[in-house]
C-alpha cells in the first residue's frame, strides 16, 4: 500500500481550557481530493492552521508523504509540497496582480534568495507566471495592484497563488465563501480544474453547488462532536 | 556598607523618574501599539513650562499647572496627529513621533534658546534632610521620591479600583469588544496619551531643577525610557517598574564604584598582555565602570532583545 | 468593474488576445532601453555638472549629495522595500568609513591599490556589521526592529568614545587619500577628481541597488514587507528575506562612509550617532519611499535645502522640523509619491489643465508661507538678539524690528497670500479630480 499524501494522527488543539481539535485520524491519499464540512467554530481553519504550522498543535502528529512535518515552520512545509490559502483572503494587495503569482513562482522554480537573478530577466517566470494567470482568467487584470480587484478574483488570485508552486498537496480554506451563484460556479470550475491529479483538501460549508464527481469524497470519517461527516 | 545605602537611594530616585516616564509610554503602548519617541519631549517641555510658570507664581504652581499644560498638548497631538498618523500603519506612526520629538526640540530652542535655565529647587526644600558617613541626602530626593511613589499608588487605585480604570484595562486588551459595549474608545486613548504625557510632564518639573533643565534634556533621557520599557516588557506597568528600578541602580553603582574591565578580566584568569599599548583591544582593558555606566541599559536591552525578546514581565507574542 | 463580466468556466481559446510568450518577449526588448534611459541621461548629466557648477565649494556640495544619495537608497532598501524601520543606520555607514580612514593610514597596504577602489573596503566593513547585528535583529520586522537598531546605534555611537584605537574618541581618525596607489598617474589631490570618484560610486551603487530590486530577493523584500505571513507560506522564510536586505543595506551604507572617508578625510563620533540616523531617515522619507528613486530626490533636495537655508537662518532645523512632521501627516507618499500622483493625469493628456489652477492656489500659498517664515524670524529676533539689536535683515531687506510696520506687512502679507489660497483651492480641487477621470468634456 503506498503511502497517503497527508496523514492525521491523533491531533489535538485547545486554546486555553477550550478544546477546539479533540483527536483526529485522518489519512489523505495521493490525488484524491477530500472536502471538509463543518458548522462556523467547528474548527475547520484551525485544522488547517494545525497542518500547515501556523499553529504548534497540542498533541498529535501531521504527515506529509510519510515524513513527520514536527517542528517545521510554514515555509519549510510548502517547501515539501504543501501549499494553502486561507479564508481571509490573504495576498499582496499592493503589488499587482503578476507579481502575486510571481513571487509565489520563485522559490518552486528554484530561485530561492538569490540576488544574481533579474525576475524580469526569466523567460521561465514571466511564462510559468502568465500561464497560471491565464488558467485563473485574469490575464487582462495582470498590471492591476491586486488590492483593486473584486472579491471574486482576488479569491481566484488566491488560488492562483496557492497552485503556483506547483505544490502536489493543495489547502483550500472556504474558497467560495461569501460568493454569489454565479462566482461560485466559476472558482469550482476552476478548482476542479487547477486541481486535476493533485491531492487537495478543501473546506466548504455547503457543497450543494459543487460538481461533485466519483473522486469528491466526504472528509471526515470520524463524528466527532463537532466533526460531520457528509 | 554606608556607600552602598546612598546609591541605593541615588539609584532609587534616578529608577522612579525613569518609572515615571515610562509608565505612561508603556500604557499609552499597550492601548496605541504605538511607541511614542515623543514623549520624553513632554518631560521637557513640563520643565521648561514650569520654569516659566514659577518665575510668576513660585515653584509649587508650577508643579501643579504644567502637567495639565502638557497633558492638554498630549491629548492635542493624540488627537490632531497620531490618529491622522494612524491609518497608514505602525511605521509611519513611529516616524511621526520621531519627528515631533525634532521639532520639540527645535521648539524649545526657538522659545526658550539654547542655554540652560536657571531652574532651581525651592528654598523649603533646599536644606539637607540627612546624612549618611558624611554624605549627605537633600530633602528634595526625598521629596522625589515621595512624589513618584505617591503617583504610582494613584495610578495603580485608578487602573485597578475604579470603574474608569476598569475599563481602560479592558480597551487594553479587548477594544473592539470595549467599543461594542459603548464605550468611547477613541476618547480613552485620547485621554489615556494625555494622562501619559503629563505624568511625563510631572517628571520634567520635579527632574528639571536637578538635571538641568535644556534642550537637550529629552534626548539625554528619551532613548533610556524607551529602553527601559524594552526591557521590562513592551506594555507591562510592572515590567517598567522593575525595568526602571534596575536601570537607575545599575547606572548609579557603575558610576560610583571605579571598576576596571582590566580587573575583571584578571580576575578570571585572563592575563594582561605585556604590549598592551600596541594591542588593538588595548582599550577594552582599560575601561572603567563608570565610562559604560550610560550604556549599561543598551547592552541590557540588546542582551533581552535577544535572548527574551518579550522583555522581563512581558507576554511572548504569537 | 462587476464579477459578472467575468468569464465563466472554460473560455474558446480564440479569447486569447495576446500570447503570452510573445508578450514576455515584447516587454523583455521593450523594457530594455527603456530602463536603460535614466541611468544613461543620469551619467551624461553627472559628467556634465562639473562644467556648469565650477566652484569648488560646488564640488563640495554636489559631492555631498551624492554621498546622501547612496546612504538614502541604501537606507531605502530597509525602510521603503523592506518594511524596517532602523533608527541607527548611520552606524553601518560611520563603521565602513572608519574602516577606509584606517586603511589609509596603512601605508603599505593602501599603497598598493588605488583609491577608487576602497569604497569596497568600506561595503565590506559595513557588511560585516550588519551580518553580526542583523543575525539577531531581523527575527523581527515593525517595533522590535526598530528597538534593537536604535540600541545597537546607541551603543555603538557611546563606543566611539570608549574604544579610542578604532574611533579615534572625541579627535575621530583622519588620514590622507593621496597616498592610494596613483590611478592612472590620478593621485585625487584636486576636488574635481574627488568629483568624478564620488559621481561613479553613486552611479554604480544607485545602479546595483535598482538591480537588487529586480532580483527574486529583492522581489520577496516587498513581499515580506506587505505580508509576512503569505509569504512564508509561499516557500521564503521571512527572517532570511529581511536578512538579505539588510547585510545588502549594511554592505551600500558602507560604501557612502567609504566616499564620505575619502571627501572629508576625517571621521568623528558624529558619523555615527543617532542624529546623523535620524537625519537620513528624514531624508528618505521627505523623498519618498514607496519609489525607487524616492530617496535620490529627497538626498537632492535635502543637501540644496540645508545648504541654501543654514547659510539663510539659524531656524532651518525648526523648519526642516516642521516641513517632515507635515510630510509624515500628509503627504505620507514624500515628494516621489506627490509626483507619481500626476501620472494619472499625464497619461489622459490632461495634465495641462492643472498649471493655472495649481498656479492660482501655490503661489499665493508659497508667498503666504514665506510671510510667515518672515514672522517666526521676526518673533525669534525680538526674543533673542543681544538687547538694543533692533535691526534684522529679511528677504534682502533691512528693518527694524520692534517697529511696527514691518509686522503689519507681514502679517497682511501672510493674511492676503493665504486666504486667496484658501478661496482657490476648491478649484484647484475641481481641476484635479477633472484632469483624473477619463473621458469628459474637456
Ligand atoms: N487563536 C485562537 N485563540 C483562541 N481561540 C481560537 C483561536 N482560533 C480559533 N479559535 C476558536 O476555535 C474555534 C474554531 O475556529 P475555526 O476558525 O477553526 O472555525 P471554523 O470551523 O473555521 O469556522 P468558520 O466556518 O467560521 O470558518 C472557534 O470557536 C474560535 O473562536
Ligand atoms: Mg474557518
Amino acid at each position: 500500500m503506498s503511502v497517503p499524501a497527508l496523514e492525521l494522527i491523533g491531533l489535538k488543539k485547545s486554546f486555553g481550557k477550550a478544546e477546539i481539535i479533540r483527536g483526529i485520524d485522518l489519512s489523505i491519499g495521493k490525488a484524491e481530493r477530500h472536502a471538509i464540512i463543518g458548522p462556523n467554530g467547528a474548527g475547520k481553519s484551525t485544522l488547517f492552521n494545525l497542518i500547515t504550522a501556523r499553529f504548534p498543535p497540542t498533541a498529535g502528529t501531521v504527515k506529509l508523504h510519510g515524513e513527520d512535518l514536527a517542528g517545521l515552520q510554514p515555509f519549510q512545509i510548502n517547501r515539501k509540497g504543501l501549499s494553502r490559502s486561507f479564508q481571509i483572503t490573504n495576498i499582496f494587495p499592493a503589488m499587482t496582480v503578476f507579481e502575486n503569482v510571481r513571487c509565489a513562482l520563485l522559490w518552486a522554480q528554484g530561485y530561492k534568495y538569490s540576488f544574481w537573478n533579474l525576475v524580469n530577466r526569466s523567460r521561465d517566470l514571466t511564462e510559468g507566471a502568465e500561464k497560471i494567470l491565464d488558467q485563473i482568467n485574469l490575464l487582462e487584470r495582470r498590471d492591476l495592484p491586486a488590492g483593486t480587484l473584486s472579491y471574486a478574483e482576488q479569491r481566484a488570485l488566491e488560488i492562483g497563488i496557492t497552485i503556483a508552486g506547483g505544490a502536489d498537496v493543495i489547502m483550500l480554506d472556504e474558497p467560495t465563501a461569501g460568493m454569489s451563484h454565479s462566482e461560485t460556479d466559476y472558482i469550482t470550475d476552476l478548482i476542479m480544474k487547477v486541481t486535476e491529479g493533485k491531492t487537495l483538501v478543501m473546506v466548504e460549508h455547503d457543497m450543494g453547488l459543487w460538481p461533485c464527481g466519483p473522486d469528491f469524497r466526504p472528509g471526515l470519517r470520524r463524528d466527532h462532536r463537532h466533526w460531520r461527516a457528509r | 556598607m554606608e556607600l552602598i545605602l546612598v546609591n541605593l537611594i541615588d539609584g532609587l530616585v534616578t529608577g522612579l523618574l525613569l518609572f515615571m516616564l515610562s509608565a505612561g509610554l508603556t500604557l499609552i503602548f499597550s492601548m496605541m501599539g504605538v511607541l511614542n519617541f515623543a514623549h520624553a519631549s513632554f518631560y521637557m517641555l513640563g520643565a521648561y513650562f514650569a520654569y516659566s510658570i514659577s518665575l510668576y507664581t513660585g515653584f509649587w504652581m508650577g508643579l501643579l499647572i504644567a502637567p495639565l499644560i502638557v497633558g492638554v498638548l498630549g491629548a492635542g497631538v493624540e488627537r490632531y496627529g497620531l490618529r491622522r498618523v494612524h491609518q497608514y500603519g505602525h511605521v509611519p506612526e513611529l516616524i511621526f513621533t520621531f519627528g515631533l520629538a525634532l521639532l520639540i526640540e527645535e521648539l524649545v530652542q526657538f522659545i526658550w534658546g539654547k542655554n540652560q535655565m536657571p531652574y532651581a529647587i525651592p528654598d523649603v526644600l533646599n536644606f539637607t534632610a540627612f546624612a549618611i558617613a558624611g554624605n549627605s541626602i537633600p530633602a528634595y530626593k526625598i521629596f522625589m521620591i515621595f512624589i513618584s511613589v505617591a503617583i504610582f499608588i494613584g495610578l495603580l487605585y485608578i487602573l485597578t479600583k475604579t470603574r474608569v480604570g476598569m475599563i481602560i484595562q479592558a480597551a487594553l486588551s479587548y477594544p473592539r469588544t470595549v467599543e461594542a459595549l459603548g464605550h468611547n474608545v477613541p476618547l480613552i486613548f485620547m485621554g489615556v496619551f494625555g494622562v501619559g504625557t503629563a505624568l511625563a510632564g510631572v517628571a520634567g518639573v520635579i527632574a528639571g531643577p536637578v538635571l538641568g533643565t535644556f534642550p537637550g534634556m529629552a534626548f539625554v533621557l528619551g532613548s533610556i525610557v524607551f529602553v527601559t520599557i524594552v526591557i521590562g516588557g513592551l506594555g507591562s506597568l510592572w515590567g517598567a517598574l522593575a525595568a526602571s528600578l534596575l536601570i537607575g541602580w545599575i547606572t548609579t553603582f557603575a558610576k560610583s564604584y571605579n571598576i576596571e574591565m582590566s580587573d575583571i578580566l584578571n580576575g578570571i584568569g585572563v592575563v594582561t598582555p605585556a604590549d598592551l599599548d600596541d594591542n588593538i583591544f588595548r582599550d577594552l582593558w582599560t575601561v572603567t565602570s563608570p565610562q559604560i555606566a550610560d550604556i549599561l541599559p543598551y547592552i541590557l536591552m540588546v542582551l533581552i532583545l535577544i535572548f527574551r525578546p518579550a522583555g522581563l514581565f512581558g507576554k511572548r507574542h504569537t | 468593474m462587476s464579477n459578472t463580466e467575468l468569464p465563466k468556466g472554460a473560455r474558446p481559446e480564440e479569447q486569447i488576445t495576446t500570447d503570452p510568450s510573445r508578450a514576455a518577449q515584447r516587454m523583455r526588448a521593450g523594457s530594455m532601453t527603456l530602463t536603460m534611459l535614466p541611468w544613461i541621461v543620469a551619467a551624461i548629466l553627472l559628467a556634465m555638472l562639473p562644467y556648469i557648477f565650477t566652484s569648488n565649494s560646488a564640488l563640495t556640495i554636489m559631492n555631498q549629495m551624492w554621498i546622501t544619495v547612496v546612504f538614502a537608497l541604501a537606507y531605502n532598501m530597509l525602510l521603503g522595500q523592506g518594511g524596517m524601520l532602523s533608527f541607527g543606520h548611520a552606524v553601518y555607514a560611520g563603521v565602513g568609513g572608519f574602516a577606509c580612514m584606517h586603511i589609509m593610514n596603512m601605508s603599505d597596504f593602501f599603497a598598493s591599490f588605488p583609491l577608487p577602489v576602497l569604497p569596497v573596503f568600506g561595503g565590506l566593513f559595513g557588511m560585516g556589521l550588519a551580518l553580526i547585528v542583523g543575525s539577531f535583529s531581523t527575527r523581527n520586522a515593525g517595533t522590535v526592529f526598530a528597538m534593537i537598531s536604535l540600541g545597537v546605534g546607541e551603543l555603538i555611537a557611546a563606543c566611539s568614545v570608549i574604544i579610542v584605537a578604532f574611533f579615534g574618541g572625541e579627535e575621530g581618525i583622519s588620514g590622507d587619500r593621496t597616498y592610494a596607489m596613483p590611478f592612472f598617474g590620478n593621485e585625487f589631490l584636486q576636488q574635481i577628481n574627488v568629483y568624478y570618484l564620488t559621481a561613479f560610486w553613486m552611479l554604480l551603487s544607485a545602479g546595483l541597488m535598482y538591480l537588487w530590486s529586480r532580483t527574486p530577493v529583492g522581489r520577496m523584500a516587498n513581499a515580506v514587507r506587505d505580508n509576512p505571513e503569505r509569504a512564508e507560506f509561499l516557500g521564503y522564510s521571512a527572517r532570511w528575506v529581511r536578512f538579505f536586505s539588510f547585510v545588502a543595506s549594511g554592505f551600500f551604507a558602507g560604501v557612502s562612509g567609504a566616499l564620505f572617508a575619502i571627501n572629508y578625510e576625517i571621521l568623528t563620533e558624529e558619523n555615527l550617532n543617532t542624529a546623523s540616523s535620524g537625519v537620513i531617515l528624514l531624508v528618505t522619507f521627505l523623498g519618498g519611499v514607496g519609489f525607487f528613486f524616492g530617496p535620490i530626490i529627497g538626498a537632492i533636495v535635502f543637501t540644496l535645502v540645508q545648504t541654501v537655508l543654514s547659510l539663510q537662518t539659524e531656524l532651518w532645523a525648526f523648519y526642516a522640523g516642521t516641513l517632515f512632521v507635515l510630510t509624515v501627516m500628509f503627504f505620507p507618499g514624500g515628494l516621489a509619491g506627490l509626483l507619481m500622483m500626476h501620472v494619472p493625469a499625464f497619461r489622459l493628456g490632461k495634465a495641462g489643465g492643472l498649471i493655472v489652477p495649481y498656479l492660482k492656489t501655490l503661489l499665493p500659498g508659497a508667498i503666504g508661507v514665506l510671510a510667515v517664515c518672515g514672522l517666526v524670524e521676526m518673533v525669534f529676533h525680538v526674543r533673542h538678539a543681544s538687547t538694543g539689536d533692533h535691526e534684522m535683515t529679511l528677504f534682502w531687506t533691512t528693518f527694524d524690528s520692534h517697529a511696527i510696520l514691518p509686522w503689519v506687512i507681514f502679517i497682511g502679507v501672510a493674511v492676503i497670500g493665504l486666504g486667496i489660497a484658501r478661496t482657490t483651492a476648491p478649484a484647484l480641487r475641481d481641476a484635479w479630480n477633472e484632469a483624473n477621470t477619463a473621458g469628459g468634456s474637456a
